[in-house]
């Protein structure tokens, strides 16, 4: 079994690793108070005591990068964990009935995908009002058809098992035999997904956060650092550059770490290596 | 206590399973005999109340009175492991691999009895016993990977006997598990059958094993029940050409027989396959392969005749020896 790790789930894992831990960090310490204005010391050059230097209202970047870190994850995590057990549980229910119920929520489903998922956030938190908690709700809202589906295929092929047909045998109800014999056999799918589904949702919290409908000012966050640069692109363009590459490193991260989990998890992709 | 009538199961307008007509006592070990595709799975299927969903279901299935034909699900569930319980053919398959066995087999008595898990665990391991499970506190705890292929199915049988069945249903038990280990298994259902006063129906296509385990047999072939008779007598004298082709097709009897030249005789068999269902002709479902065809058989369906005290088939030739 001494298999070599894939390689993206390696560099994946180290990716998450970084960007887990300074968040964790955040936490604790970071450098300066990110929310510490100091007009006079704005746009400081890199240095001893300000790593990345100042913005323009002299805020430490890197404190603000650290606590937006923070907030990035927070929300996937939050968005991803409600996102998934509503849509997981709509899978097994739609997989254990069959029938019209379960055509009914793959056909909601199929809703769900064919409407723009950004689009559909931005409407939501448009319509409930700008907030980071609002941004949480509608990244969960669009994981729900995602993890249906996902669900869904792999507990119709669990159903298919003898042991399933034994549990039935024995005399337990459909709910039960999905909680108990479904769910630990799917979970793995699950866990692959959520991790792919992270990505998609930090990317679109710093989507809506750039677009002002996230994280409000004070809070911190990657997109709004985002935004709040491009309007001094030409003066300080390594303030649009840090969050930038902040976001691509744990989206790439996030990425990397499902496709590798996937290669591990799958024994139909087992390939030379 | 079960009684079928006419029952049929249909898959688009094909029948696997035509008229299975049959009564099933306290005590009653059957065995089911037939080929591939010959419907005995079904016929247990139906009896679980697990048919596919596809499958169109006819005539009636009465299990202690009440008609079950018109039943729920949930009408189904209060009934499986209690009344009739269920192994299955393939151990290595039938556990679910993340689950502990001792709680595999707990499980239905909470279900079902609404006990504690300590005393449903405690339940298990008197069933882990009495199935011959060797080291039976250590394999509560263990996963089906860490047990061997015998070991598992006496898990099965013990998942099967939780709840006390009136009925038990074993679907090829034997075939997935070597020679000797499969004789212990099969010894051990009818042991478990005797002393428990309960009824048991072994589908199988090893007629040794049939032999072995039962006092009446039911010959199957394409859906339907072609011979029916207390075990030794159908082995010995069968009546239907396709039990009489089976039991020819035996190879014990390759090993002395020569022909006048020396040579030694090549194995008996039956000619061709078992056509696909929609292809099965209509009448007889032997018809075509039978060796005795009269005129009639692909077209007229032959009914299951009594010919003796117990003993019944279903084959034209009856009543053309008849008369």
């Amino acid at each position: 079994m001494s298999r070599r790790l894939p390689t993206n789930f390696i560099l994946g894992a180290i990716l998450v690793a970084l960007v887990v831990g300074t968040a964790a960090l955040s936490l604790v310490w970071t450098p300066h108070d990110p929310t510490l204005l100091n007009i006079p010391g704005k746009f400081d050059e890199p240095s001893s005591i300000y790593w990345l230097g100042t913005d323009q209202l002299g805020r430490d970047v890197v404190s603000q990068l650290m606590a937006g870190a923070r907030n990035s994850m927070a929300v996937a995590l939050i968005a991803v964990l409600i996102g998934g057990s509503i849509g997981v549980s709509l899978g097994l229910l739609a997989s254990a009935i069959g029938g019209w119920v379960e055509d009914a929520v793959m056909r909601l489903a199929d809703l769900g995908f064919a409407f723009p998922a950004l689009l559909f956030a931005i409407m939501l938190a448009a319509v409930l009002g700008p907030s980071l908690s609002n941004a949480v709700l509608a990244i969960a809202f669009i994981n729900i058809p995602i993890f249906a589906r996902v669900a869904r295929a792999s507990a119709n092929q669990i159903w298919t098992r003898d042991f399933v047909s034994a549990a039935r045998a024995a005399g337990m109800s459909r709910l039960a035999i999905s909680r108990d014999h479904i769910l630990p056999n799917i979970l793995a799918a699950v866990i692959v997904q959520a991790t792919i589904e992270f990505a998609v949702a930090i990317l679109a919290e710093a989507a809506l956060s750039y677009l002002g409908l996230g994280a409000q000012p004070p809070a911190s966050s990657w997109g709004r650092l985002l935004s709040e640069a491009q309007t001094l692109l030409y003066l300080a363009p390594q303030l649009v550059l840090y969050p930038g590459l902040c976001i691509v490193t744990a989206v790439l991260g996030f990425g990397l770490l499902g496709d590798g989990l996937r290669d591990i998890t799958d024994p139909r992709l087992v390939r030379e290596r | 206590m079960i009684e079928l009538a006419n029952l049929t199961a249909s898959f688009d307008g094909a029948a696997a399973l035509r008229d299975a007509t049959l009564s099933v006592a306290p005590g009653d070990r059957l065995g089911v005999v037939g080929e591939s595709g010959s419907g005995k799975t079904l016929f247990a299927l139906c009896l679980m109340g697990m048919a596919p969903d596809a499958a169109n279901l006819s005539g009636s299935i009465h299990v202690d009175g009440q008609d079950m034909s018109v039943a729920s699900e949930s009408d189904w569930q209060a009934i499986r492991a209690r009344r009739v319980a269920m192994v299955f053919q393939e151990p290595m398959a039938a556990l679910n691999p993340l689950r502990r066995v001792g709680v595999t087999v707990a499980e239905p008595l909470m279900v079902h009895e609404g006990i504690s898990r300590q005393a449903a665990l405690a339940r298990a391991l008197a069933l882990f016993k009495e199935v011959g499970i060797n080291e039976p506190e250590a394999r509560l705890r263990q996963f089906p990977h860490q047990l061997s292929g015998g070991q598992r199915q006496r898990v099965l049988i013990a998942l099967a006997l939780a709840c006390n069945p009136a009925l038990l249903i074993a679907d090829e038990p034997t075939t997935a598990l070597d020679a000797s280990v499969a004789l212990r298994i099969t010894d051990l259902l009818v042991r478990l059958a005797k002393e428990r006063q309960m009824a048991l129906i072994f589908i199988s296509h090893d007629l040794a094993t049939v032999a072995r385990a039962t006092n009446e047999i039911m010959v199957m072939y394409g859906g339907d029940i072609v011979e029916r008779g207390p075990t030794t007598d159908v082995l010995e004298t069968p009546i239907h050409p396709y039990t009489k082709g089976l039991l020819a097709a035996l190879p014990k009897w390759l090993i002395a027989q020569r022909d006048a030249e020396g040579k030694r005789s090549r194995l008996a068999t039956i000619p061709g396959s078992v056509p696909p269902l929609p292809e099965l002709p209509q009448g007889c479902r032997f018809a075509g392969r039978c060796q005795n065809e009269l005129a009639n058989c692909a077209t007229e369906r032959p009914a299951l005749q009594q010919k003796s005290v117990g003993r019944s088939a279903a084959c034209h030739l009856l009543d053309r020896d008849a008369s």
